[in-house]
């Protein structure tokens, strides 16, 4: 059908509204949130590494800002693309009324959608990239590395961005949305093998901390050290997974525009 | 600028049979009407009326359950990107960004119609001068009052100079002055050759600006016509609004001059036959505590359509 059909011009146009607004309000929008994985980095990395010493993963003994650097990459992704598909995707849909006043100019329903993942997913990359940055300027990742990361980032600011659109397109009063922040982006924060290795947690917990999207996405991003054996499954379940919260924010937005 | 060939280019948009069904709820039943060129068509009905899910639908916003709007040789709902690249939509929610400047909100708006950089700020500023806000385009949304939303609103839906535009309750809760200020616009909008499509619950405005109306009730149109033929044919030409007698007494003389009776307000309206009668006399004679006659109006027509008033 022709109204769910989408052109490169008017995905990039709704992309290029909310880049606009972000352009306006950077300082107030841009250092918080991105200093915070920098910050964890900073503060766990001297505080916790007299203590820690060296880490061993995939069986090699491992400093423990190179095992969390990768691991806060992934948190700047997760935080910035899940909050800007969640809290600011629900402003734009319920208080703004931003996605209905696009809906009023020659744009489809699936443009203004993509032009909303594309921007909580490109946040995502911002700030997964300046952690990045940080970790390479401090020696503890490669730049070839980062580079060859940016794909990776890109799946997970995807995944995280449908993650954080289907809360907003589920939730009906802003408050709910701490529902999936304490439920699930919390203890995969925590869980996900960012400052420890899985490993060390009780089967039950390690069998579920593994499923969480983030746990995939780490150890990905930490390919320099070592993958698991079953990688490329870890791969296709982030693809996956990407692909069924898309599918869901679709059918959770879609009837409130389009009625 | 718009170029019509005024010959051939009478008929603007068509809408065909539009029913729209939620649940086992009909909200509108089976709505048809053409709207011209050079022309304001007015939708109106008190609130509920299915006003708002009419125009929903004439834009694709709202999806019928039964029938289509063609726009010229565009079907709304299977193509309704390049309908709404012609059309002007006006919605009665306040959806301006409020990141923006009042200039920023119509420079960013016209991106979405592929007109960008030196192109759009000349389109920007021509359109602040038609809407008469060019000393307020530095101002933040939340500086504006209501009057000038409703107009910035009206400016961004006529960026692409559309050739239809509508306009769903544009002065609701704005104040005489404002309301006033966006009517004038609405009329040079109609004299550059739009056809414009409104809806509103103010008999007022329906009456001052509509060159044709069509009547909703509950999601049906009751009746259709120019506001003085609505009048005349469901009125007359005078009314009497009587307080301080008894229905019984009124419903008698009704019937005796072959003309009807409402309950209105704390009283009744009697509409007056055309031919000279001694109807008014009569009331006189009845002594009521206020006795008011007036020339029938678009309100006094709805309340013998449906029998109640608009709100």
């Amino acid at each position: 059908m022709k109204r769910l059909s989408a052109t490169p011009w008017g995905v990039y146009s709704v992309w290029h509204r909310h880049a606009k607004v972000y352009q306006r309000t950077w300082l107030v929008n841009f250092l918080p949130p991105v200093t915070e994985p920098i910050m964890y980095l900073i503060a766990f990395g001297f505080g916790l590494s007299p203590l820690v010493g060296d880490i061993t993963y995939a069986g090699q003994p491992v400093s423990y800002l190179r095992f969390i650097a990768p691991a806060m990459i992934a948190i700047g992704v997760l935080f910035q693309s899940f909050f800007e598909g969640g809290y600011a995707s629900f402003i734009r849909l319920n208080f703004q009324k931003t996605w209905q006043a696009l809906l009023t100019a020659p744009l489809s329903f699936t443009e203004v959608f993509l032009g909303d993942w594309l921007w909580a997913a490109t946040k995502g990359m911002i700030a997964g990239s300046l952690t990045g940055l940080v970790a390479v300027i401090w020696g503890l990742y490669s730049p070839l590395n980062l580079l060859l990361s940016l794909p990776l980032m890109l799946l997970g600011s995807l995944l995280f961005g449908a993650m954080g659109l289907l809360t907003a397109g589920s939730v009906r009063q802003i408050d709910q949305i701490n529902i999936p922040i304490f439920l699930l982006i919390i203890p995969m924060f925590t869980l996900c093998g960012t400052y420890f290795p899985r490993e060390t947690l009780p089967p039950f917990l390690h069998a579920i901390a593994t499923v969480l999207p983030l746990s995939s996405m780490i150890d990905l991003l930490r390919w320099n050290l070592g993958l698991q054996p079953y990688w490329w499954l870890q791969l296709l379940w982030l693809i996956t997974l990407m692909l069924i919260f898309v599918s869901l924010a679709i059918r959770k937005i879609y009837p409130q525009l389009v009625k | 600028m718009l170029t019509l060939n005024p010959t051939t280019d009478t008929t603007a948009l068509v809408a065909h049979a539009l029913s729209k069904q939620y649940g086992e709820t009909p909200v509108v039943q089976d709505v048809s009407f053409t709207l011209n060129f050079r022309e304001i068509l007015g939708l109106l009905g008190p609130n509920g009326a299915g006003k708002t899910t009419i125009v929903g639908m004439l834009y694709g916003g709202v999806a019928p359950s039964r029938g289509f709007v063609q726009l010229g040789s565009t079907q709304v709902q299977s193509d309704g990107r390049t309908a709404r690249a012609k059309m002007g939509i006006v919605t009665q929610e306040d959806n301006l960004d409020p990141d923006f400047s009042v200039f920023e909100n119509l420079l960013h708006f016209a991106h979405h119609y592929r007109v960008v950089g030196k192109a759009a700020r000349k389109r920007v500023g021509e359109l602040l001068a038609q809407v008469r806000l060019e000393e307020h385009a530095q101002k933040r949304i939340d500086e504006l009052s209501g009057g000038l939303k409703r107009r910035l609103v009206l400016a961004r839906a006529l960026i692409n100079h559309p050739h239809v535009v509508f306009l769903d309750e544009p002065t609701t809760g704005l104040d005489p002055d404002a309301r006033q200020e966006f009517w004038k616009l609405v009329i040079d909008l109609k004299q550059q050759g739009c056809g414009v499509l409104l809806t509103t619950h103010y008999m007022d405005e329906a009456q001052r600006l509509c060159d044709r109306l069509l009547l909703l009730q509950q999601g049906q149109v009751i009746d259709q016509g120019t506001p003085i033929e609505l009048i005349d044919r469901t009125i007359g030409k005078e009314v009497v609004e009587i307080e301080g007698v008894d229905e019984a007494t009124l419903q008698a003389l009704a019937t005796q001059f072959n003309t009807w009776c409402r309950p209105f307000g704390s009283g009744y309206l009697l509409a007056l036959p055309l031919v000279p009668t001694p109807l008014w006399d009569h009331l006189v004679a009845a002594q009521p505590q206020r006795l008011t006659r007036r020339y029938a109006n678009l309100e006094d027509v709805f309340l013998r359509l449906t029998g109640k008033v608009l709100e």
